[in-house]
């Protein structure tokens, strides 16, 4: 009797399984970073395109907050059951997967969508890893000097464009009690893009790179240079005091306020401002030190990657070559300001700081993509450390090139 | 016999679970403590490499003065003054009640939230401490407190303080409750002084109380972690990173797990010494009375 109870009962769980493992392969699992309001809008909208492009599709998209993801991400790639897609940033972070065979190439894709011709070359660098492609660059932006119009117009300024013009600026700005540069260093890396830039403008994008790759001591003279003009800055009260009690949102107040003119960010600092404050933001190239030296600039990209063990490959691949097509970027573009590479994107989809941007992308020789993106996250981590010390003591540069120099060998040994 | 069984009936299920969820990852942390992971690929053992290390690494030894340096302003400060608040607060006052509620309330909150309550307090600019320094025309003593290298670590104790002090004046109170008045009655009558009224019958039958605080305030002070994490990250520059900090960066930023687990491990030990000798004095001591 008991077996005669159970049969239905299996019949019934059998009959589940066949059913769910058949609508499984219909569900695709993205899992992404977009966690901030406006990103994850986006993100929600591009999956219910997508979806109502591929009926059959039904996509599970599951966002996670930026630092847990980073966390999560880890245990996700090692487990069996990843997701099918997911988001990631371009430079060491995506190279480090790949490096453990953590992620899966789809060249037949790039190959296929005809991307060589889509998006512009400099992006190949940061897809491809051995011919093979693993990073669909989705969209990204740029770093400047962001400044209040009304400030500069106040006292008669224009946009420095050499480093002379820069100090004179300042000196001006200070004259009249106002801070030159708002900055909060508290988690670090906005001081890690001072780093980036006067690194970038002194010894070149292809110097910066090595260095950042840990290929060349920090005890090299040519950083010696970029902590000597730094020091020179920190020591004539270029930048508002204590930076290290504020975070970046909190420095900004300075900027907000008033009490300081000028802050070295990214594009999104745009999210963080009221829209008064937003309409008197204008930005500039970080300034030219040495004319005989290509430009370079930071520009982190974020994109997309497919887990090694990614249940669909199939659809996943369908995802990527959606996510690469025009219909896939322009979201990011229109509603969120950022810049994506597919070349196809119209520009009127852009507004007109982004047109402004885009611009100066276009003028410049290399890209980076960030400080603590460009490197191995240990390295990072701890040098940027130093570059705190270094802002409490600028005096002691060369005992804290050797300290980073220390770091670097434990790192790559 | 047949009780002992019911015994471990009873005590099965949470002794599995407590061997799952605390035993098993504790001796997986010493296991791990020997190898090297990133927590993506397989652990290689690499025996005591980890250790060496350690040993070698100044940013181990600035942690863990600052654990002592915590442990010592910790077994100080807020002892001593909830101690003093307890005594106050437990003879008929006006407003006790209110004092005792105002002085423990701190205790409510999480310590995410009080740290970020003192991040504003400490706020160069705009804090209160500040802005009452320059106020009472003390212009000079005004500061980042937490972005200088030399008062940060005071400046995130101090909120840990703050948080603290309730909790030892509660334990203390409670302490006192038990105490018959009709005792410290009768010493006043045979003409004890108040100070050898507290000397020499107030502190010896609070002991059990005494006790209580003493490993809770050392347990709270090794364990530090979330108001270092919140007020300045171990910042700047490691000058208020403590141990249980560095672990955290080293196996959740740098993805050294078994670097990490090292640094743990070294903690646990340190933790289980004090504990264990005290907790085993205490006993040896109520035995022998």
């Amino acid at each position: 009797m008991k077996i005669k109870k159970l049969l239905p009962i299996l019949l019934v769980f059998s009959l589940l399984l066949v059913f769910s493992s058949v609508t499984m392969a219909e569900t695709l699992t993205v899992n992404t970073y977009t966690s901030d309001p406006a990103p994850r809008k986006a993100m929600k909208k591009l999956v219910d395109i997508y979806e109502e492009n591929n009926p059959d599709v039904d996509v599970q998209l599951n966002i996670t907050a930026h630092e847990d993801f980073k966390k999560a991400i880890r245990v996700w790639l090692s487990s069996d059951d990843p997701p099918d897609v997911f988001s990631w940033f371009a430079g060491n972070r995506a190279k480090y997967f790949v490096d453990k065979g953590l992620v899966m190439p789809f060249t037949d894709v790039w190959n296929e969508e005809n991307l060589d011709q889509k998006i512009p070359r400099a992006f190949k660098s940061i897809s491809f890893f051995e011919d093979e492609a693993y990073f669909l660059p989705h969209s990204y932006y740029w770093w400047a000097v962001y400044y209040r119009e009304s400030i500069f117009a106040e006292y008669g300024l224009e946009e420095p464009q050499t480093w002379e013009e820069l100090l004179e600026v300042g000196e001006t700005l200070k004259d009249n009690g106002i801070t030159p540069f708002a900055i909060g260093t508290k988690f670090k890396w906005t001081a890690a893009g001072w780093f980036d830039y006067l690194n970038m403008r002194i010894n070149g994008p292809k110097f910066h790179t090595d260095l950042m790759h840990g290929e060349v001591p920090f005890t090299d003279d040519r950083v010696a240079e970029v902590f000597k003009k730094w020091k020179y800055l920190i020591e004539n009260d270029f930048f508002v005091e204590n930076a290290a009690a504020y975070s970046w949102q909190e420095g900004l107040q300075f900027m907000t306020q008033g009490d300081a003119a000028m802050y070295l960010m990214g594009q999104f600092i745009n999210d963080a401002v009221s829209e008064d404050v937003q309409k008197d933001m204008n930005f500039f190239r970080f300034p030219i030190i040495d004319k005989d030296v290509p430009v370079g600039e930071d520009l982190p990209t974020d994109g997309f990657m497919i887990p090694a063990k990614a249940p669909n490959p199939e659809l996943a691949k369908d995802f990527i070559a959606f996510l690469a097509s025009v219909e896939g970027q322009r979201v990011f573009a229109e509603d969120m300001g950022r810049m994506v590479p597919n070349k196809d994107v119209p520009d009127e989809v852009y507004d007109k700081p982004a047109l402004k941007g885009k611009k100066m992308i276009e003028n410049t020789d290399a890209l980076a993509q960030f400080y603590d993106r460009d490197m191995d996250p240990e390295m990072a981590g701890d040098t940027m450390d130093l570059l705190m010390k270094f802002w409490q003591y600028p005096d002691q540069y060369q005992s804290i090139m050797e300290e980073m120099e220390q770091v670097r060998q434990k790192v790559m040994e | 016999m047949e009780k002992r069984k019911v015994q471990w009936r009873f005590l099965a299920v949470p002794l599995i679970f407590y061997t799952i969820w605390v035993i098993g990852p504790t001796i997986y942390t010493f296991y791990l403590s020997l190898t090297e992971w990133d927590g993506l690929t397989d652990p290689n053992f690499i025996g005591i490499q980890n250790y060496l290390d350690l040993f070698n690494d100044s940013i181990f030894y600035t942690s863990l003065v600052n654990n002592f340096i915590w442990l010592l302003i910790f077994l100080l400060v807020p002892v001593v003054l909830g101690l003093f608040l307890a005594i106050l607060l437990s003879k008929k006052i006006r407003w006790a009640k209110g004092f005792k509620a105002a002085i423990y309330s701190p205790m409510i909150l999480a310590p995410v939230v009080i740290g970020l309550i003192w991040s504003w307090i400490y706020h160069p600019k705009a804090g209160l401490l500040n802005n009452t320094l320059t106020y009472v025309g003390l212009n000079f003593l005004t500061r980042g407190w937490l972005s200088n290298p030399e008062t940060a670590l005071y400046a995130v104790i101090g909120a840990a303080v703050w948080r603290h002090t309730g909790y030892v004046m509660l334990l203390f109170l409670a302490g006192l409750t038990s105490i018959p008045p009709t005792l410290i009655e009768a010493a006043r009558i045979d003409g004890a002084t108040a100070w050898q009224r507290f000397r020499y019958i107030i502190l010896p039958l609070l002991k059990p109380a005494t006790v209580i605080v003493l490993v809770i305030t050392m347990i709270q002070s090794l364990r530090a972690f979330d108001f270092v994490n919140i007020m300045t990250r171990g910042g700047p520059f490691n000058s208020t990173n403590v141990l249980a900090n560095y672990m955290y960066t080293e196996a959740f930023r740098n993805y050294e797990m078994g670097y990490g687990a090292a640094v743990a491990v070294i903690l646990f030990i340190i933790m289980f010494i004090f504990i264990f000798f005290y907790l085993r004095r205490i006993r040896e001591e109520e035995l022998s009375v």
